[in-house]
């Protein structure tokens, strides 16, 4: 990444400000409208759930410019989704979903930069959650 | 932010790796082939399966195809051997398929029944035996196979074998995206990097991984890539180079003389074993090289490698021959000292002396031919038999060697090196495979069926016993086969009492081909198909040809019963297998066959093609004879497209070989065809008619049916009675179409030629088909019914239009005989449409009374007498 991305990714996620929780909602809505297997593996009342994802991505989102405070949020939690079956293919399902909620909520100034950044930003955190999964899990479990 | 790199990150592959998982753990896959170009991540890729593999339990391999070690057979596996090389019996062979057992036996011993992951990285460098080797072990579930193929290399076919069986999955290796090479950059550097430096490298590699590393590490050692503040930035601009190779050099040539020694002993003799490799250099040289990449280390297994075979690549081409030379002769010495003999390092010991232009143990080396022998890699066989001294060597090494030259087309040298060796001691069974080899060399190198008759008449006074002897009655019956007596031959072959695998495996390589030339084809198919399994059963042994000969033989067989389709399949599946292993006779007689087939369908163009194949292949590896056939069917093929003076000149070309036998009354084809194009019948017909006659007198009954029929087609001779009694004797279908054809020619029965063109097209043999069909329309015109002269003539057209710009007399005869004229077709067409003639008239710019006209033309000639029937008239004609 860049620095400039890195600040963009940043300063787009403050200035969602109150409405996290909005990204979170849509992203599981995204999520499930493009893979409906999946839904089953959450539990029904999702809030509890959405709370989570909202601190874990902001933890996530301020971590960023230091990579070895990322490599220790990512990691474990690639461990953590290897454990509930979660395989590469899922990263790019989930991903098209991150970027399409927070583009409905942060509407039309989620545009060409700042999506790119996001994308790249997504990448990164997928690759090395995708790296913690493989050391924490053995081969055919 | 100092990066400390101990493993370089590996991004955008983890589907991949899942991939391999499920593959490694369904139980069903025998392996996984890894397809890239170079750089792309083939080997990290491979070795990352192999590591997960490991961190699970799973004991691992890995083995390296090279040129540097492609020399000896079974050299880059040397590790998977678990005791020496195999035992030789008492005909001078090595036990390869005992060898392979043992090797899986003992590996599964080894590893308590549990599977190796084994990564052949490259592995189109390595040698047939060390593939055919993975290839059992793979098949048998001892070992799981991770084969690395670089895009343009051939895959072997252990790789597409396995594939095609679905026991093999398949993984297409691309680029990074640019978003994968930001997160690559991110990772490898530990932080953020300034856009334009990112650009930079993208605009360089265009997500080359193998480039990005290569250039990240270059960048990092010159000091061009530098962090300030936690994020990167170019100082200087990258290396300008756009070639990864010139990168790779740039990277070596700035190592230390300390480090570049280390890099060069393992370019040429790795893997080499990490405490060895710390006491020759001992001041931290190889913990640089860990650090700038260039080196891998396995603590598991205490082996060190360099990073990418690129690496190696360069570092050999660089290196001054004698330097090489030196460390080749020193690790040689090295590994001698601590190994027995024949043991499994003995071959990388003779491959180092090999290559270094030493002496190696000659036992070894005629160890390692023998290999060869087996994966019929003849270049390597007489590479090594060349390497040992001429006073050491002995009959089985004249015989090895003997064998590869008549192989590789060196006939004189064959001669030499066989009748050496028939002056040494030697066992029965070797002296055996002496003079068939011998007589083999003399018939089809040579050129010289009397001198190989009588090299086989001189050897039963040293063969004797009765199963050996019967294999010398069988050659007999093979010089006499392919020196263009298949009726002769049948009789020897008759005297054949033993009925022993070898014997019906010799027996069925010469009866298959005169059963089919004399017309018994179904029975030839049949002693072809299982002359091929029973061979595969025996095993491969010297001095019977390469089991893909019996493949050849079905492939004629088939041609010879007018199963076309059949023939055509089975020759290019085995002209696949004969490509891969290289062998030049092979390959030659699959291209002869194909171009034949094409023939007889009728493609012309195709049959052009396969036959200047056959011809360059025969040319470029000196076969005479084989030469001399693929130049005829090229003659043939030229001159049935019409083009005279290349079909001359490819008979000019002919003219100056040998005669040579086999089929020879087929050889005339050419020259009757070449007069044709020629417009000298009578030439032709001269040609056939002395061709057919050989034919008779030799017994090849079904190439007398041919030349016959086209007797028949060129001179409209009536050939009809004595192709109806061939077509008696042989059970071929192809022999009694042409008996049908020809009868029907001679009734003038249009019916009849229907039928025969309904024949040869339910053959493929679509050029006689079309020939009949035009028969068919000339009876049907001068009987005055024209509607079913056009629908045959019509028949006729789409026929040819098969044969790819055949002309042919009975064609030209058919192309004059088009019923309608360009303007009345025009006409015919708006009215069958149910256009009015005033219409037509308007449409047309004519006056509504030559519409008229036409239309009452075209009624004639189709022989219709309203619009409804007019329609259906051109319908069934268009």
């Amino acid at each position: 990444m860049t620095p400039e991305q890195i600040t963009l990714v940043q300063l787009s996620f403050a200035g969602l400000g109150p409405r996290v929780p909005d990204v979170t909602a849509r992203f599981y809505q995204e999520l499930f409208e493009r893979a409906p297997e999946l839904r089953p593996l959450f539990p029904t009342d999702m809030a509890e759930l959405q709370v989570q994802f909202a601190t874990k991505l902001t933890e996530i989102v301020h971590s960023i410019p230091r990579l070895d405070m990322l490599l220790s949020h990512t990691r474990a939690l690639g461990a953590r989704h290897a454990a509930y079956g979660v395989r590469a293919a899922d990263y790019d399902t989930v991903g098209g979903a991150l970027l399409d909620a927070l583009a409905a909520v942060i509407g039309d100034s989620f545009d060409g930069p700042i999506r790119e950044a996001w994308a790249i930003a997504y990448n990164l955190v997928a690759e090395t959650m995708l790296e913690g999964a493989a050391s924490a899990r053995p081969i055919g479990s | 932010m100092a990066i400390t790199l101990q493993r370089w990150p590996i991004v955008g592959r983890r589907s991949e790796l899942e991939i391999f998982e499920r593959a490694l753990c369904s139980g069903e896959q025998a392996g996984l082939v890894i397809y890239g170009r170079a750089g792309v991540g083939k080997t990290r890729l491979a070795d990352e399966c192999r590591e997960w593999a490991a961190a699970g339990g799973h004991p691992t391999e890995r083995v390296a195809g090279s040129l540097a070690i492609s020399a000896l057979p079974l050299g880059a596996v040397a590790g998977l051997l678990a005791g020496g090389l195999g035992r030789a019996g008492p005909d001078g062979q090595v036990d390869t398929l005992g060898l392979f057992e043992e090797t899986r036996q003992a590996l599964r011993e080894r590893h308590q029944g549990r599977r190796v992951v084994t990564v052949a990285d490259d592995v189109s460098e390595l040698d047939p035996a060390s593939l055919a080797l993975l290839g059992h072990l793979a098949a048998q579930g001892t070992i799981f196979l991770i084969a690395t193929v670089r895009t343009g290399e051939p895959v072997p076919d252990l790789v597409t074998g396995l594939w095609r069986d679905g026991r093999m999955e398949r993984i297409d290796l691309g680029d990074l995206s640019r978003t994968q090479l930001d997160t690559l950059l991110h990772l490898a550097l530990g932080g953020p990097i300034e856009a334009g430096a990112g650009r930079e490298f993208w605009d360089i590699t265009a997500g080359n991984p193998l480039y990005v590393r290569e250039l990240v590490l270059g960048a990092l050692e010159s000091g061009a890539l530098v962090e300030r503040s936690g994020v990167w930035h170019l100082e200087d601009r990258l290396s300008g180079t756009n070639r990864l190779l010139d990168l790779v050099e740039q990277r070596i040539g700035g190592l230390s003389a300390g480090e570049r020694s280390v890099v060069e002993l393992l370019a040429l003799c790795q893997p080499l074993e990490l405490s060895y490799l710390e006491a020759a250099a001992p001041s931290g040289e190889l913990e640089s090289l860990e650090r700038a990449g260039l080196v891998t280390i396995a603590f598991a297994d205490g082996e060190v490698r360099l990073a990418h075979p690129l690496h190696g690549e360069v570092v050999r081409g660089a290196m001054p021959k004698l330097r090489a030379r030196r460390i080749l002769l020193a690790e040689a010495d090295r590994l001698e000292a601590v190994n027995e003999a024949l043991g499994p390092a003995s071959l990388r010991i003779a491959v180092w002396r090999l290559d270094a232009g030493g002496r190696p143990d000659p036992a070894v080396l005629v160890r390692g031919a023998q290999l060869a022998r087996h994966a019929h890699d003849f270049r390597v066989v007489r590479r090594l038999i060349e390497a040992v001294p001429g006073g050491e060597r002995d009959a089985v090494a004249a015989l090895l060697l003997g064998e590869a030259l008549y192989e590789l087309g060196d006939f004189d040298g064959s001669e030499r090196v066989l009748a050496a060796g028939q002056e040494l001691p030697a066992s029965e069974q070797v002296a055996l495979r002496l003079a068939v080899t011998r007589a083999k060399n003399a018939n089809w190198g040579l050129c010289e069926p009397q001198q190989a008759l009588a090299i086989n008449a001189r050897a039963r006074t040293v063969v004797t016993s009765p199963a050996f002897t019967e294999e010398l009655v069988a050659d007999e019956a093979s010089i006499l086969m392919f020196s263009g007596h298949p009726g002769q031959s049948l009789t020897v072959l008759e005297r054949i009492a033993g009925d022993d695998l070898r014997t019906r495996v010799v027996r069925a390589i010469v009866a298959a081909v005169a059963l089919a030339a004399t017309g018994h084809t179904a029975e030839a198919v049949g002693v072809a198909e299982t002359g091929y399994a029973e061979h595969v059963a025996l095993g491969d042994e010297l001095a019977i040809a390469h089991p893909a000969t019996h493949v050849v033989n079905q492939v004629f067989a088939l041609a010879e019963a007018g199963r076309l389709a059949e023939a055509e399949q089975l020759a290019r599946a085995g002209a696949e297998i004969v490509a891969t292993y290289r062998i030049p006779i092979a390959q030659i007689w699959f291209a002869a066959n194909l171009g034949r087939v094409a023939t007889l369908q009728g493609r012309m163009a195709t049959a052009r093609r396969y036959f200047a194949e056959a011809a360059g292949l025969a040319q470029a590896n000196h076969f005479a004879g084989p030469r001399r056939m693929a130049l005829t069917g090229l003659a043939l093929a030229h001159a049935m497209l019409g083009d005279a003076s290349a079909a001359a000149a490819a008979l000019a070309e002919r003219a100056a070989l040998p005669e040579f036998g086999f089929l020879s009354p087929e050889q005339r084809l050419a020259d009757a065809w070449t007069a044709v194009a020629s417009r000298q019948p009578m030439e032709a017909k001269r040609y056939l008619s002395d061709g057919a006659a050989e034919a008779a007198a030799t017994m090849h009954r079904v190439a007398e049916s041919w030349l016959l029929h086209d007797l028949m087609r060129v001179g409209r001779q009536d050939t009809s009675a004595r192709l109806g009694e061939l077509a008696a004797v042989c059970d071929s279908p192809l022999v009694a179409a042409r008996a049908r054809h020809a009868a029907a020619v001679a009734a003038r029965n249009a019916d009849e030629l229907g039928a025969a063109a309904d024949g040869f097209e339910a053959m493929g043999a679509m050029l006689l088909a079309a020939e009949a069909a035009a028969g068919a329309a000339d009876v049907f015109q001068r009987a005055g019914e024209q509607r079913a002269a056009t629908a045959a003539l019509r028949r006729s057209q789409e026929l040819a239009a098969a044969c790819e710009g055949a002309t042919t007399p009975a064609l030209f005869y058919a192309a004059a005989h088009e019923p309608l004229s360009r303007r009345e077709r025009e006409i015919a067409m708006l009215a069958a449409e149910g256009m009015a003639s005033k219409d037509i008239a308007e449409r047309l710019y004519l006056s509504v009374r030559t519409v008229d006209n036409h239309l009452q033309r075209v009624y004639t000639k189709l022989g219709v007498t309203n619009r409804a029937d007019l329609a259906k008239a051109l319908g069934s004609s268009s």
